[in-house]
Formats: structure tokens, C-alpha cells, sequence
């Protein structure tokens, strides 16, 4: 059985309870404040140590029938997808796939080597730091004498590899729900079994087309490129560039035949050049 | 290839945020990719250097000690780079086809092993230690470096292609087929400069007349991946970064160091100039390398932080 997250935007309100939840159970460290002046969002993007992020878009404009505005909202989180670059490209089998169907990040495997960060066609994975000196990028410096020792001692020992959304592998081991999708107050983030949330998931499209509201599904079907359905998957009511989602993703190992093959061409043209060289006289 | 369709460009970001992480690789990787591919590179003229020359035995023996030299280097740099150095052995747990990085990593250990065993046997006919230990080195260790070494070679640019970073992948062609090109002129130009250095000038004009091919195959396989590489290519060759590759990898790393050969293969300069002729060409084309593997991993961190290239990922 495969677990996933439906993320119903149009039901998000903005609240960042599930980055929160997600920071608070997984017992990840802060990634230092930063007014970005970008809505409300100052948490940017997902990074090692941040595995929900809250995009708000606002828009607004002025036309003939008056001041149109709205705003979205989505809460970003790895997209566990079936075929993951991540996974594939980890040289040590870090990278594996759970029992609920989850991409899950060994800690204790990893050696951070930094591949899988750029394997990712979303952006989604990347590597924690183990110690700043300056102690702004974790907020240490803020934080009291004692507490900051105790911080840069758990940095130390956890850092260096690979951290991303682990659909909170625990909380599932022991039957309960995700903490993002448990703290979400208004049920935008839905957990559950894949196929049964898809079929959820069609259901709410349908009920808000015949709303008028323009809404489509983003990863509960093949993405295309190799990547194929995600498993957390989300309703958009806009493009999917103006979440920062990629609308035409691309499983990076699907390049290596290409590449292989040029090299290999390469390889031959020059050993007959050097052969040619070096063994006619 | 290479175009992102116009919807797409007028797409609103969101705040021109990325949409991908950049590659978190710095000057150890760059210096990895470099030296990996002239320790190829060496790999494939042990092979070619025939063995009942004189000068061309010295070229064998020169290539077969640098080669296990950088094989030496190589780990440390690969070590160095990792968030969790003392995990590298992590990497052995497995063999993944699919992950370039885990071949790569197999492709050294094995290389590493080659290049030694022929070392080995350099160091028994030349007496250093007994005969006997020349059989851990049977004949096929030189085609199977040269093989090894091929796809050290080639596989630092299929790392870097089957990414999802848009300049990479868009160059999944090219970029392989450039950095064996760079690896084989980088191991020419070393080659070439250690055999001025030991008085073998007779193998020198062999040397920079396959390094003037290997360089000049590169600038035309770069020139076409400015051309199809479209929108994807550009943080590669505009810009700052496009001006750097252009000054120290096309002029000063292809042309000039071509030009220096060409004038060596055409007129008889005296000893001492030659020899300085060689170095400085030499130099040049091993800069030129280094700055292109530079430009790579550079201009990779631009790509990554472009939204639109992100938005449409090359196929």
C-alpha cells in the first residue's frame, strides 16, 4: 500500500501550521530569518532542514470591471515521486522506497555527497550543513549560550547529509498520520492511500469546475518525462509556474544513454586519431 | 532542442525564485573532473605508445607513473568534497548502473588498480623490484587501463548531463563528448611538457599533433552546444562566465597553445626555445582544462537559479 498527500490549495489559508508541525516532530533546526518583502513568505523555499513550505502568491489586477485580486496559496513538500531522480542517482543506496511507497533518505547511509540535490526535478532535496561559524544560518547566534552549544552539537552529529520530507516514516510506522496533514486546520493537506486520494482528488476538481472555478490536478496523473504520478500531488487553481512547480519535469537518468553513447563516439574517434599517430610510421 | 516555447518565457515566476537547488560542488569537484580526465586520457596513450621505441617506451613508462599518481589524488579530492568524508567507503556498498556517480566511483577503484599493476611492472624491467612480480601485469592490463580510462574520461560529463540542472542536461550530448576531448588534450599537453622535462624530444611532435586534434575537436563540439544548446547553453557562454571560458579555454587553452604547436611542427626552433615553446603550451592547454570543468560546475549554479530553464527541463 502506497501513502501520499493531497495538497488542496484552494483550501489552504496561509497558516504555515504544517511548516511548523512538520519543524516541531522532525525536530529540525530554524534556517535563520530573513525578510524576504515576497508576501508572507520568508521561509523561500524547502531545503534540508525545511520539508513544508507555504507559497503565497498574490494577484492583483486592474481591469475594466473594477480591482481583481486573489491569492493562492500552496504548501510545498517533497513530491515522492514514482520515479525518483534522487533515488537513482545515490551512489551509496542511501535513497530508498519505504513500505508506504514513500522516497526516504537514510541518514545514517548517506555520505553527502551532493547528487541527489541535483538529480531532483523539483529542487526539492538538499543537503543540511554541519556547523556555521557564524551561527546566523541557523539562527544560533540568537539562541542561549547553552542552547547554542547543544545546537551545533546536534548539527554536528546529523549534518553533512542529504535531508528531505520523509512523509514522516515514524508517525506512519506507528499508524498515525503525517504532523503536516495532522496540524493543517483546514484540511488542505490531505493524507491517506494514493489511489484512494486521487479518486478524492478528481471528485473535488469536478465540484469546483462545476463552481466555475478553474482548478486542475498537478502530479496525481504521469507528469511526463519519465517522472511519472507523484505522490504528493496537489490542486492547482493556476498555471503551475506561478507555484514555482515545473510544468514539464524531466527524470534526469533519462539523458545517459545520449550521454554514453557521445562519449563513446568521442573515445573512438580519438583512438583512431592517436592509433593513427602514433602506430602508422 | 534548446528553445523554451514563448508561453513558457512569459510565464509569471513566482518572485524569480529557483525551482531547483544548485549544485552544492566546489573547486575539489572541479579539480576531480580535471584530473580524472587527463588520468584517462593517460590510460589511452599507455596504449597507444609502442613498446619497441625507445622514446616511445619512455612516453609509456612517463604516462603509466602519472597515471597512477592522479589515481592516487583523485579519492582524496572525491573524499574532500563530501558533507561526511568519513563515509566514503559507503559508496562500495553497491553497484548502481543507473547512477553515474556509483560507476564513476567503481570506474576509479578500477583504473587505480590497473594503472598500479602496470607500474608494477615498469618498476620490474627496470630492475626495482624482482622479476617475477611483473606477471601481476599481464599484457591485457594496458588495453584494460586504456578501457577504464575511457570511461573515467567520459563519465565526469554523463555525470553532469543526467542532472536535472537545464544547462546539463542540455548538453547531454556535447558535454560528455567535450570533457573525454579535454581529458586526452590535458593528458597530451602533461605528457608532452613531463617528456621536455626528461630531454624525450623525439615523442613531442606525435604528442602535440593528437593534442592539437583533441583541443580543436572540443572548440567545435563547444561551439555546437553554444548553437543547440539555445536558451539552456546560455549561462555557459554569456555573461562573465562566457567571457572567462572564452578567454582562458578557447583562446588561451585551445588557439595559442595550437598555434605554439603548429609553429613547433613547422620550424626547427633551437633546444632551449622549443623546450619553453612546449611548457608554455602546455600550461595553456592544462589551464584551458581546468577552466572549463570550472565553467561547468559554475555555470551549472547559474542554470540552476534561472527559473524559466527550470520550468520546460530539457529532454
Amino acid at each position: 500500500m502506497s501513502t501520499g498527500f493531497f495538497t488542496d490549495t484552494t483550501l489552504c489559508i496561509g497558516c504555515k501550521a504544517c511548516e511548523v508541525a512538520c519543524k516541531q516532530w522532525n525536530e529540525l533546526p530554524s534556517d535563520g530569518f530573513e525578510f524576504t518583502g515576497d508576501s508572507y513568505d520568508n521561509t523561500s523555499q524547502l531545503s534540508g532542514t525545511t520539508w513544508r513550505h507555504v507559497a503565497f502568491v498574490e494577484q492583483m489586477s486592474l481591469g475594466e470591471e473594477g480591482l481583481r485580486d486573489r491569492w493562492l496559496m500552496l504548501s510545498d513538500v517533497c513530491k515522492h515521486c514514482a520515479n525518483a531522480g534522487c533515488m537513482e542517482a545515490c551512489p551509496t543506496g542511501a535513497i530508498v522506497r519505504n513500505e508506504f511507497g514513500a522516497v526516504f533518505v537514510q541518514p545514517d547511509v548517506c555520505n553527502g555527497c551532493g547528487y541527489c540535490v541535483v538529480s531532483c526535478p523539483f529542487g526539492v532535496i538538499d543537503l543540511i550543513e554541519t556547523f556555521d561559524p557564524k551561527g546566523t544560518l541557523y539562527n544560533l547566534a540568537t539562541l542561549r549560550t547553552d542552547r547554542r552549544e547543544a545546537e551545533q552539537t546536534a548539527l554536528q552529529a546529523t549534518g553533512g547529509v542529504a535531508g528531505k520530507c520523509t512523509l514522516c516514516y515514524d508517525r506512519q510506522r506507528l499508524g498515525v498520520e503525517p504532523a503536516c496533514a495532522k496540524a493543517c486546520p483546514t484540511e488542505s493537506i490531505q493524507f491517506g492511500e494514493i489511489d484512494e486520494l486521487r479518486e478524492r482528488a478528481r471528485r473535488r476538481v469536478d465540484a469546483l469546475q462545476a463552481r466555475g472555478v478553474g482548478a486542475s490536478l498537478y502530479g496525481a496523473d504521469d507528469v511526463g518525462g519519465g517522472v511519472g504520478p507523484l505522490h504528493a500531488f496537489f490542486l492547482l487553481t493556476d498555471r503551475p509556474e506561478t507555484y514555482n512547480l515545473p510544468p514539464q519535469p524531466v527524470l534526469p537518468s533519462t539523458h545517459q544513454r545520449a550521454g554514453y553513447t557521445a562519449a563513446a563516439l568521442a573515445v573512438a574517434g580519438l583512438t583512431a586519431v592517436a592509433w593513427a599517430i602514433f602506430r602508422s610510421a | 532542442m534548446g528553445d523554451i516555447p514563448e508561453r513558457v518565457m512569459e510565464a509569471p515566476t513566482y518572485f524569480d525564485r529557483p525551482v531547483l537547488k544548485p549544485p552544492r560542488w566546489d573547486w575539489n569537484v572541479t579539480a576531480y573532473l580535471f584530473l580524472g580526465g587527463i588520468m584517462g586520457g593517460l590510460g589511452l596513450l599507455s596504449l597507444v605508445a609502442r613498446g619497441d621505441r625507445e622514446d616511445e617506451r619512455r612516453l609509456r613508462r612517463t604516462a603509466r607513473f602519472a597515471s597512477l599518481a592522479l589515481a592516487a589524488a583523485n579519492p582524496a579530492l572525491l573524499i574532500s568534497h563530501l558533507g561526511r568524508p568519513e563515509r566514503f567507503l559507503h559508496m562500495l556498498r553497491i553497484v548502481k548502473f543507473r547512477s553515474p556517480m556509483s560507476l564513476g566511483v567503481w570506474g576509479l577503484l578500477l583504473y587505480s588498480g590497473a594503472a598500479g599493476a602496470n607500474v608494477v611492472r615498469e618498476l620490474a624491467e627496470a630492475g626495482v623490484l624482482p622479476r617475477w612480480t611483473r606477471h601481476l601485469a599481464p599484457s591485457i592490463a594496458t588495453p584494460l587501463q586504456a578501457l577504464l580510462g575511457a570511461f573515467t574520461a567520459g563519465y565526469t560529463g554523463v555525470l553532469l548531463s543526467a542532472t536535472a540542472i537545464p544547462l546539463w542536461a542540455a548538453g547531454k550530448r556535447h558535454i560528455p563528448a567535450a570533457s573525454v576531448c579535454s581529458g586526452l588534450g590535458g593528458a597530451c599537453a602533461l605528457a608532452s611538457l613531463l617528456s621536455a622535462l626528461q630531454g624525450n624530444d623525439s615523442v613531442k611532435p606525435k604528442l602535440e599533433r593528437l593534442e592539437m586534434v583533441a583541443v580543436t575537436a572540443e572548440l567545435f563540439v563547444l561551439n555546437d552546444f553554444r548553437k543547440a544548446g539555445g536558451y539552456y547553453a546560455k549561462p555557459l557562454f554569456e555573461g562573465s562566465r562566457g567571457e572567462r571560458l572564452r578567454a582562458y579555454t578557447m583562446l588561451a587553452g585551445i588557439a595559442v597553445p595550437t598555434a605554439l604547436n603548429t609553429l613547433g611542427a613547422i620550424v626547427e626552433l633551437p633546444r632551449p626555445l622549443d623546450a619553453i615553446r612546449t611548457a608554455a603550451a602546455s600550461v595553456l592547454t592544462l589551464v584551458g582544462g581546468y577552466v572549463f570543468r570550472e565553467s561547468l560546475i559554475e555555470s551549472g549554479k547559474l542554470s540552476a537559479r534561472d527559473p524559466h530553464a527550470a520550468f520546460v527541463q530539457p529532454r
